[in-house]
């Protein structure tokens, strides 16, 4: 570890609201390992800030969004950010006339974020008033026919009730997109933080947090007597109700909307890469630990290869020597004897089901995902009823069980849709419903602000029987930053798995792997899964995971030009690897759609004991270039060439009595 | 599902002990159930002959004629007369044009496969080889299967060494294994009953490798032949070898089932085509090479093939008529590129070798032209020791060419 680290110079912003996330590192100053100061800590305007970053006279500062379109390379510290849901009141429109009749607006020139703001919700509306830039804080003053202004930061305190048509960008955002706005992050020189660095940071917020009054109060003081002056308990509100400092899913939702809209404003190149933006990553910290501790006693592969055959828990460290080095031939056995001693039967399980992608509109623009059309873009569709009804049907018909519904995150589709859309399932078919990923729930509890478990009791009273796994990829956020820095994070997957168990539902887990990821990362995401399924199973209320399912990402057609090893050989090595390290998920299936069938028939020689499903359609790795397609006939076939007995099942991988569990046929 | 160890040790001393397998003792490898301790075994095999090494070659394939007038039941590539729909035979300037097409491409053999055609004259075969070789004289011609030869040798009235002897002298340097499908004559009766027996088929190699032609050999499984059957033609091929020891590789054919007469079968699977793989590298101790045919086995299980038992995977095959009439479902061409990274994420050492097996080309993990494959190296691989080379294959007979 460096010892002698420089202290890092951090510019922040002079305004009230980005008190709570400044303050407390003067009055506070953290302190790094070594016991010297983390950061030097200076103010400046918002335009100001983002200048000296990228001019290099600091090395973090608080940022307006729009500087990241320009500046790629900075890293964003994730989970902070000065945003808001709905009206902000210090990015405001004075005027005398509704906006639509104003001919001139006066833009303020210490923010030209919020003026691009301005100019992006006037693009919405086809609205092409002149733009005219003023020297910071003289905009309202010369308000008057025709003519308003934009006010911004403190100066725009009380403005609405001072001007007739007043306008607050964050509420007309808000209703232009239905998603938050994000104003400024907290962005680095790349390469300069530490995982220190990142923990002092929030750290600092959480501490500013709770501080909110006594900055409420100083504020108050400082500006009694002026013009802008409010009552302290207005500023208190403010900061606590209409400034959000979080950057969660949703946040990251209106983030990359507005990065979207702003860059096809100022012409950029075409695609939705221009929205991308870096987020800093910590790590696990676990894993660290125990990299750092972990030099003692030297074990070799074959020791703990021994380990795994006696059925012992597996440490990080050891997962990832077995990752480094352990032959592929070897982690199979070890896990064949591992799925035996677990499931002693020898039968094999698959389901009937039919994966149904009821809307391609989603607001996430995930890099790896051909799937979906960002909202108000071309060929967007939710399917009708008429439509769902046919494969609802089509599905029973062909002994389907079970419909696994999954989609984008449209903006358009509140609880109240898919509470209709399930009680009418369930009213009209016998279909079990696998829906709903926990990406879905995230945005799903955001759009309504509703806890997650408020949206997971709702949903599950009006039919939903259980959880996907899907949108986990990987459960590290370097990669998710990488490949996915608008969905959601690790920690908010795993929040929403743990509110389904602890309401006693099942839900699957999966990974996906081939984002150029290392033993660590997918070490993690073992450990993450598992930990969690420790404490869901100490409940012992039935709620849990009931299976992992990994595959390699299907590159065709995505955004991510990365290349990395996608092979069923390193498929096989992850999947013997995972029944070694996942000792408390029961089931593991193979992914034969993104194999086929003669590797996923290897595959139960290699930890599995679950075929998966009959898949009816699934598009979201059929357009990445995967096309196979199996009967049960066929399923059951390659069940019985691996040398078990095949039986169907249902999502609670009980079998189902109904089909008769045929004789053993293994031709070899 | 029991596994019976001790029968399972023994095997392995044998192996120890270099003893040849007995055909009870493949027809129980075949049906052991730990699919992971049969390729471990195999591996053993194949880690003792070929280290860390994986072999290609870049080749490419004329099926000159799909004319045949044998009506094998698994053949979706045939059509029995010359006018029938999708028949075709290409002039000898056609046969040039295919080479010429890849004026400096660096192909070192061209493999060439026809179907049994009624009426063409012996000079189209020797044409056929002759401008072949006066435009790249350079170019090694694997060229006729057993099967034509045998053929050639009615047709034309000539012994199978006279047949040879004269295509040697228009350019032939070694025999393809095509042809052999199951030497049972029960299989043979009922599948391919049209064309030369599995002793004509051991004759025309005898006889090649007594001339000093290496050849290759092949076995085709999944039709409706039995395990025992299976073995039972790796055992011959075996004696064979232990006559002459002029075959240098070992590829074994999955079945397709489209397209063709036995469509009924069902279709081939990834668990039967390992374990072919590896207990031929255990049965034919002699034979050098273990390909894995990619076209047919799938990319995805030729690449697990290298840890059962496979040293080989057929290369850039870049036009392959035959499998495709039957529906693989593979692409038409690998790149060079792709193959190597096949290689090097199953952790082996890829080797391009001519058609002799001389080294033209070895991989030393750096990166290759037009492909970020660095990231594509699982770094466990990068770090995995060069495997030593313990033992070489049985040593050529007298008839072998180097
Ligand atoms: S993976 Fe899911 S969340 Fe991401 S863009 Fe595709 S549909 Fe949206
Ligand atoms: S396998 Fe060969 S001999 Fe048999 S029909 Fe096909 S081309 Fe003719």
């Amino acid at each position: 570890m460096n010892s002698q680290t420089p202290a890092l110079r951090v510019l922040g912003v002079s305004f009230l609201n980005a008190r709570p996330l400044v303050a407390p590192l003067r009055t506070d100053p953290p302190l790094g390992p070594d016991g010297t100061a983390l950061f030097t800590v200076d103010e400046a305007l918002p335009s100001v800030c983002a200048q000296a970053l990228a001019d290099g006279r600091c090395d973090i500062a608080l940022v307006p969004v729009a500087t990241l379109l320009d500046h790629p390379e900075w890293e964003v510290v994730p989970d902070i950010a000065i945003a808001c849901r709905g009206a902000v009141q210090t990015v405001v429109v004075a005027a005398e006339r509704p906006l639509a009749e104003l001919s001139r607006i006066l833009l303020d020139d210490a923010s030209r974020s919020s003026a691009l703001l301005l100019r992006v919700l006037l693009a919405a509306q086809g609205l092409t008033p002149t733009l005219e830039v003023v020297p910071h804080g003289e905009g309202a003053a010369r308000v008057g026919q025709g003519v308003g202004a934009l006010v911004i930061g403190d100066a725009a305190f009380g403005l609405a009730e001072r001007f007739s048509h007043s306008v607050d960008l964050g509420a007309l955002w808000f209703h232009t997109t239905g998603l938050p706005m994000v104003f400024a992050v907290w962005a680095a020189r790349p390469g300069c933080l530490r995982p220190e660095h990142l923990e002092a940071l929030l750290a600092a917020k959480n501490l500013g947090l709770r501080r909110i009054e006594e900055y409420a109060r100083q504020y108050a003081r400082e500006h009694a007597g002026t013009t802008t002056s409010l009552p302290e308990s207005d500023y208190a509100t403010y900061l606590r109700r209409a400034i959000r400092y979080g950057l969660d899913a949703y946040e990251r939702e209106g983030l990359v909307e507005y990065l979207s809209r702003a860059s096809s404003l100022l012409q950029r190149p075409e695609g939705d890469d221009t929205a991308h933006v870096r987020f800093a990553d910590a790590g696990y910290a676990p894993l660290r630990a125990a990299v750092a501790t972990g030099t003692a006693s030297p074990v070799s592969v074959g020791q703990i290869l021994d380990r795994a055959r006696r059925g012992e828990r597996l440490g990080l460290r050891e997962g990832l020597l077995l990752y480094d080095e352990a032959d592929l031939l070897e982690l199979g056995a070890v896990a064949d004897l591992r799925r035996a001693a677990l499931h002693p039967e020898g039968i094999v399980s698959y389901i009937v089901d039919r994966n149904v992608n009821y809307t391609n509109v989603c607001t996430a623009r995930c890099k790896f995902c051909n799937f979906y059309t960002p909202p108000g873009g071309p060929n967007g569709y939710v399917l009708s009823r008429e439509i769902l009804a046919e494969k609802f049907r089509e599905t029973e018909a062909l002994g389907g069980i079970q419909i696994l519904l999954q989609g984008g995150l449209n903006p358009e589709l509140g609880l109240a849709w898919y509470e209709e859309l399930f009680r009418w399932t369930k009213a009209n078919f016998s279909l079990r419903l696998h829906a709903l990923s926990p990406t879905e729930v995230i945005h799903l509890a955001n759009l309504e602000d509703l806890t997650i478990r408020e949206v997971l009791i709702r949903l599950r009273a009006a039919g939903m029987d259980s959880l996907p796994g899907g949108g986990a990829e990987l459960l590290h956020d370097e990669i998710r930053n990488r490949i996915s820095p608008f969905k959601n994070t690790t920690d908010e997957w795993l929040e929403v798995m743990r509110q389904a168990h602890m309401l006693g539902m099942k839900t699957t887990c999966t990974m996906v792997f081939g984002f150029q990821e290392t033993g660590d990362h997918i070490l993690t995401h073992f450990d993450r899964l598992r930990a969690l399924q420790d404490e869901s199973l100490l409940r012992d209320n039935g709620g849990c995971f009931t299976a992992f399912i990994t595959w390699p990402f299907q590159a065709d057609g995505t955004r991510l030009k990365l290349r990395d090893d996608t092979s069923a050989w390193r498929y096989l090595r992850l999947q013997a690897l995972a029944r070694l390290y996942l000792d408390n998920i029961p089931n593991i299936q193979v992914s034969w759609p993104t194999l086929g069938a003669e590797v996923g028939e290897v595959g139960l020689r290699f930890g599995a004991n679950d075929f998966g499903s009959v898949m009816i359609e699934e598009n979201v790795v059929s357009q990445a270039g995967a096309h196979f397609m199996l009967t049960a006939e066929q399923i059951e076939h390659h069940i019985r060439q691996a040398g078990f007995r095949p039986a169907r099942r249902n999502m609670q991988y009980e079998l189902l009595t109904d089909t008769p569990v045929a004789p053993s046929g293994a031709k070899a | 599902m029991t596994r019976d160890d001790s029968r399972l040790d023994e095997i392995t001393r044998k192996l120890d002990d270099r003893t040849p397998l007995t055909l009870a003792d493949g027809v129980w490898l075949y049906g052991y159930p730990d699919l992971c301790a049969l390729g471990s075994l195999a591996n053993r095999v194949r880690e003792r002959l070929h280290g860390d090494r994986t072999y290609f070659n870049i080749n490419f394939h004329i099926n000159a004629t799909n004319v045949c007038h044998a009506d094998c039941k698994f053949c979706s590539f045939a059509r029995l007369q010359p006018g029938m729909p999708q028949a075709y035979t290409m002039s000898i300037d056609q046969i040039r044009d295919k080479l010429i097409e890849r004026r400096g491409q660096a192909v070192t053999e061209i493999h060439i496969v026809n179907g049994l055609h009624p009426d063409l004259p012996w000079e189209y075969y020797l044409d056929t080889l002759r401008v072949l070789k006066a435009e790249r004289p350079e170019i090694h011609l694997k060229a006729y299967t057993a099967v034509e030869i045998h053929d050639f040798a009615i047709r034309y009235g000539r012994s199978y060494e006279q047949v040879l002897r004269e295509l040697i002298d228009a350019g032939l340097g070694s025999l393809p294994g095509g042809g052999a499908e199951i030497f049972a004559e029960r299989v043979r009766h009922k599948i391919c009953r049209d064309k030369a027996t599995g002793d004509q088929w051991l004759d025309v190699h005898r006889q090649a490798h007594r001339l000093g032609l290496r050849t290759n050999c092949t076995m085709l499984y999944g039709t409706i032949e039995t395990l025992e059957e299976r073995v039972d033609h790796m055992l011959r091929l075996r004696a064979l070898q232990a006559e002459t020891g002029g075959f240098q590789t070992f590829i074994p054919l999955s079945f397709h089932p489209d397209g063709n007469d036995l469509g009924k079968l069902p279709p081939p699977t990834g668990m039967d085509d390992l374990r072919t793989y590896a207990v031929a590298r255990l049965m034919l101790d002699n034979v050098a090479h273990i390909k894995a045919y990619w076209v047919m086995l799938g990319i995805k299980t030729a690449q697990i093939a290298q840890s059962f038992g496979a040293d080989d995977i057929d290369g850039t095959v870049q036009e392959e008529k035959i499998y495709h009439m039957a529906g693989a479902d593979t692409p038409q061409a690998l790149s060079r590129v792709d193959l190597v990274r096949l290689i090097r994420e199953a952790g082996r050492r890829a080797i391009e070798r001519d058609t002799l097996y001389n080294v033209l080309w070895e991989d030393d993990g750096g990166a290759l032209a037009g492909v970020r494959l660095d990231a594509s190296v699982p770094h466990w691989a990068a770090a995995r020791r060069h495997l030593p080379i313990v033992e070489s294959p049985e040593p050529l007979g007298p008839g072998g060419v180097a």
